[in-house]
């Protein structure tokens, strides 16, 4: 009998579920999307194709499926993290077999209308899996070595299958988002520091091996980490994409050109315009002060998010939520540095705002899911 | 709460004793402290979250200031940093007094082959000779083959030569970017801009080197970054240059000459206003020193500047206006022209027997050898060099072209009292057609000295060497010339020119003179009552035809190609015709 199950008789139950739902933080996920419309009816020329309409599509799927998540109790996910686990896993291996070759890389599986990138999937399979590890694991025995190499297992499956699609980029977010997990669920310091270690050492390796018949990266990758050292070298080459959005960026200056007025994004400068590099247009359009409310409200779902997770009372609720909402800071923050040239060049949409169906649908989900765990909360 | 242990046995009976089950107590203890320690861990866990969270916001604070930080920023477009120093040598634009271009700058690119990038060299070396038909395909696929990384292969490409290229698709052949000097006007002035060729080179830049002309002398000037949007402007006035350059090609091929120069001067600020030598070449392709022959037949050697000729007749002037400052006759006395003129094994004749006597006016009109000789004499070796040192026949002219500065006029060895006589009629001193103009011009302003120059604004009259008055007799007796004497073409209407004619035979290799090659000079100045402008013309080996037999002298070669050239350039140069000369003329 769980913590949770004890104090079963103070979670609401039924139509009540809808006032606990949190609220602000829908609205604000909502807002996010709604700004993503704008830019991309804005991206296709004042048009709802061939982007905006889809998006708005996907989104009202997305919203449903976050609705249907958030009322099922968070006992009932906790029950079936292995089993999703191991479905993120599966499919991971399907796209291997039978996924379709798009832009060098493995990475779409069709399933019926659904195109499903099961990379994304991963993540949240990844988080579910851990938090219901570590909420199995009894606490004293929260640092052993073998309880310890059993979270490197579940985080090492995806990360690994997704790196041989090859994109490493998500298969870093993923190493990343678990070992997040790993330290909110407060394994010892030490290993911490030896996994720095071991990163630092697997850098060199990758720099070591560069050039060389067991290159463990493929070319265009070692050429995004060469942009990323100093973009500025290639500026019509690998560097494009960063120098192009960082004009368009200065070129909006503080209250940006006003919307539908971009050049840069407009005139086909950016490629990538409406997924990864949407942000571009924003900044241009909108100014410092369009972007800057833009950060402001991923930073408020980031701290609801955090909030959500110290109250929540369920060690598995506590890490699932911090776990998917790390996710969704991941992409927001890689997305937003690549944009801005602080880091590499590495395919990764800005959450809720990019143009793609299986990212918005997985993060609609994962909100789904940190909703569940606050709505079920013992109050 | 926890309760305490149950144990020893003394507690067990005790809650018996009050009716509780002891393994009870024990079971609710064990949850009690697994809840403790689940409490620990979840404030544990806590603990890092909030860690985490700051490290967020931290991020989003970045984020945020970056965002700032470009929003801030000058959308500035980046350039290539790996280009290096791209185009050090950005040179300022040459002018002509006017301000019209005379030479310029271009964005070009240089083609090069990295050797080991090639992918098919033998397709490359293909379809580079048909690019460039110059160039041949087996010659450059040794080189693309050959042990060499890096192959040149062109310097300079045009648009649709570097697109040609491009479609070839190979990824060993690249382009660097270049500077390039252009003349617009091609072949106009080609001998005073000289031209400019690449110095030191490297892939991304080329340093740009003036060879020769106004670009060498003033390369450092022009290479100068702080100046590079001041143009540096020349005295020329290119329409008069073009028209000199037409009229003298025009001459150079009805005396058949082998070649011709011009110079037109400002015989008061002693700005140059046009300077032209034939042949001529295009300084966007300035032709290689040539290997064999005579350097003075090639293209780019400059016969107004460097080449030294004795300039005959035309120097009959001096001996006449130095006589008449020193008091020894005047334009009326009579010389004793009766010739043969013998001294020693020497003989000095005239053209024509012009009788026993002729005014001194008459000697420089009919352009008596005699006559002059016996002038000179009177003036005496010493007081002559004085008088033509002061003219600047000693020195190379000052011009702002290094080819003036090393063309030493030659002088005499042994400067006897035979060679006061024969170089008072233009024999035994050579001097450049600069010299003369320049002497010219002394005569034309009043008699002060000019010191020629090609950049604008001119560097003034210099000393006085004969006085005005001395100098306006002179010029009656150059009227003269021209109205009944040696150069009657030179009657240009509207304009009265003055001048004298010289025809000099030129100096055999083998020593002594040629019979039948002639260097033809004719100087003059206009309007002749004050004169603006001197213009000297020389003709090399013409000969004119249009009579029953060949004609060599100036009066026949070089004057009428001047008279042509005033009549061309006094109204660009802005002179009101005068109309006592359509009269004069009719």
């Amino acid at each position: 009998m769980s913590y949770l199950e004890h104090h079963s008789k103070t979670i609401p139950q039924g139509a009540k579920k809808l006032l606990y739902v949190h609220w602000p933080l829908v609205l604000l996920v909502t807002t996010v999307a709604v700004i993503g419309f704008l830019m991309l009816y804005s991206v296709a020329g004042g048009s709802f194709q061939p982007w905006a309409g889809p998006q708005m599509q996907r989104f009202g799927l997305g919203f449903a499926v976050m609705f249907v998540f958030a009322m099922v109790p968070i006992w009932f996910w906790r029950n079936i993290s292995a089993l999703a686990f191991g479905v993120s896993l599966l499919l991971l291996i399907a796209v291997e077999v039978m996924g379709q070759v798009g832009m060098g890389a493995q990475r779409w599986i069709d399933i019926g209308p659904l195109r499903l990138q099961p990379s994304e999937l991963a993540k949240i399979g990844v988080v579910m899996a851990l938090a219901a590890y570590f909420d199995w694991l009894p606490n004293q025995r929260l640092s052993h070595p073998f309880a310890i190499l059993g979270a490197l297992i579940i985080i090492a499956l995806p990360a690994g299958l997704t790196f041989i699609q090859p994109d490493l980029g998500t298969a870093l977010l993923i190493v990343i988002v678990g070992a997040i997990v790993i330290f909110v669920a407060g394994v010892h310091w030490a290993y911490f520091a030896a996994v720095f270690a071991i990163g630092a050492g697997a850098i060199a390796a990758v720099f070591q091996s560069r050039g060389t018949p067991w290159q463990l990266l493929k070319d265009y990758q070692y050429r995004r980490i060469d942009t990323f050292l100093d973009p500025s070298s290639d500026p019509l080459g690998a560097g494009y994409h960063i120098t192009q959005s960082k004009i368009a960026l200065g070129s909006g200056g503080w209250t940006g050109r006003g919307f539908m007025q971009g050049t840069q994004s407009r005139l086909n400068f950016l490629p990538e315009k409406h997924t990864d590099f949407i942000f571009t247009t924003l900044a241009e359009e909108f100014g410092f002060i369009g972007a800057g409310a833009l950060l402001l409200i991923y930073t408020l779902i980031i701290v609801f998010c955090i909030v959500a997770a110290l109250r929540a009372k369920d060690r598995y609720a506590s890490l699932l939520i911090f776990g998917l909402s790390a996710n969704f800071f991941l992409y927001f923050a890689v997305n937003m540095a690549m944009v801005m040239g602080l880091a590499p060049v590495v395919g990764v949409p800005l959450p809720l705002v990019s143009y793609g169906g299986s990212a918005m649908l997985v993060l609609l989900a994962g909100f789904g899911l940190i909703q569940s765990a606050h709505i079920h909360r013992p109050r | 709460m926890i309760r305490a242990p149950l144990r020893p046995l003394v507690k067990i009976l005790a809650a018996r004793a009050k009716g509780q089950n002891p393994d009870d107590i024990e079971r609710q203890n064990i949850q009690a402290r697994t809840n403790a320690m689940r409490e620990t861990a979840r404030a544990q866990a806590a603990g890092r979250l909030l860690m985490l969270g700051a490290a967020f916001l931290m991020c989003f604070g970045t984020v945020g200031m970056r965002m700032g930080q470009l929003a801030s920023a000058d959308p500035a477009e980046p350039t290539l940093r790996s280009s290096g120093a791209r185009m050090l040598t950005q040179r300022a634009d040459i002018v002509d007094r006017h301000g019209r271009i005379l030479a310029t700058n271009m964005e070009t690119y240089a083609l090069y082959a990295q050797t080991r990038d090639l992918v098919d060299p033998a397709r490359a070396a293909a379809g580079l000779a048909q690019i460039f038909p110059d160039l041949n395909a087996d010659d450059l696929l040794q080189d693309f083959t050959g042990k060499r990384s890096f192959v040149w292969v062109r310097k300079k490409l045009s648009a649709s030569q570097r697109q040609a290229v491009h479609d070839l698709g190979e990824p060993g052949l690249l382009f660097g970017p270049r500077e390039m000097r252009v003349y617009p006007n091609g072949r106009l002035a080609s001998h005073v801009l000289g031209g400019a060729g690449f110095g030191r080179e490297a892939v991304y830049a080329a340093e740009i080197k003036g060879l020769a002309g106004i670009e060498s002398f003033y390369d450092d000037t022009l290479r100068d970054p702080a100046r590079a949007d001041d143009p540096l402007q020349l005295s020329l006035d290119l329409s008069a240059q073009a028209a000199i350059e037409k009229v003298l090609a025009g001459g150079m091929r009805m005396m058949q000459a082998k070649g011709a120069a011009g110079i037109l001067m400002n015989a008061h600020s002693g700005e140059i206003i046009a300077l032209a030598s034939l042949p001529d070449f295009d300084p966007n392709n300035r032709p290689l020193p040539p290997r064999s022959g005579d350097p003075s037949d090639s293209p780019i050697f400059n016969r107004a500047v460097q080449g030294v000729y004795e300039l005959g007749s035309t120097f009959k002037i001096f001996a006449a206006a130095q006589a008449m400052q020193m008091g020894l006759f005047d334009a009326d006395d009579m010389i004793d022209t009766k010739g043969p003129l013998r001294w020693g094994r020497f003989k000095i004749r005239d053209f024509h027997n012009y009788g026993p006597k002729l005014s001194l006016q008459q000697v420089i009109e009919k352009s008596s050898n005699i006559g002059t000789a016996r002038v000179a004499q009177k003036i005496g070796a010493e007081a002559q060099q004085d008088f033509l040192r002061q003219l600047g026949f000693f020195e190379p002219v000052a011009l702002e072209m290094p080819e003036a500065r090393v063309a030493r006029p030659i002088l005499p060895k042994n400067w006897s009292e035979l060679s006061t006589m024969t170089i008072s009629y233009g024999h035994g001193l050579s001097a450049s057609p600069l010299h003369l103009a320049a002497a010219y011009a002394a005569i034309a302003n009043g008699g002060k000295s000019v010191r020629p120059t090609l950049i604008k604004g001119g560097s003034g009259e210099g000393t006085q060497i004969i006085s005005a008055k001395v100098a306006q007799k002179a010029r009656a007796m150059l009227r003269g010339v021209v109205t009944q004497g040696t150069a009657s073409m030179a009657q240009v209407p509207g304009y009265a020119v003055a001048g004298k004619t010289g025809t000099a035979d030129k100096p055999a290799r083998t020593g002594g003179y040629h019979e039948d090659k002639v260097i033809t000079t004719f100087a003059s100045m206009f309007p002749a009552d004050n004169p603006e402008y001197v213009l000297v013309i020389s003709l090399d080996e013409p000969v004119e035809t249009s009579g029953l037999e060949a004609r060599r002298t100036a009066g026949w070669t070089a004057v009428p190609v001047a008279a042509e050239v005033i009549s061309r350039v006094a109204p660009l140069l802005g002179l009101r015709p005068d109309l006592r000369e359509f009269a004069a003329l009719n």
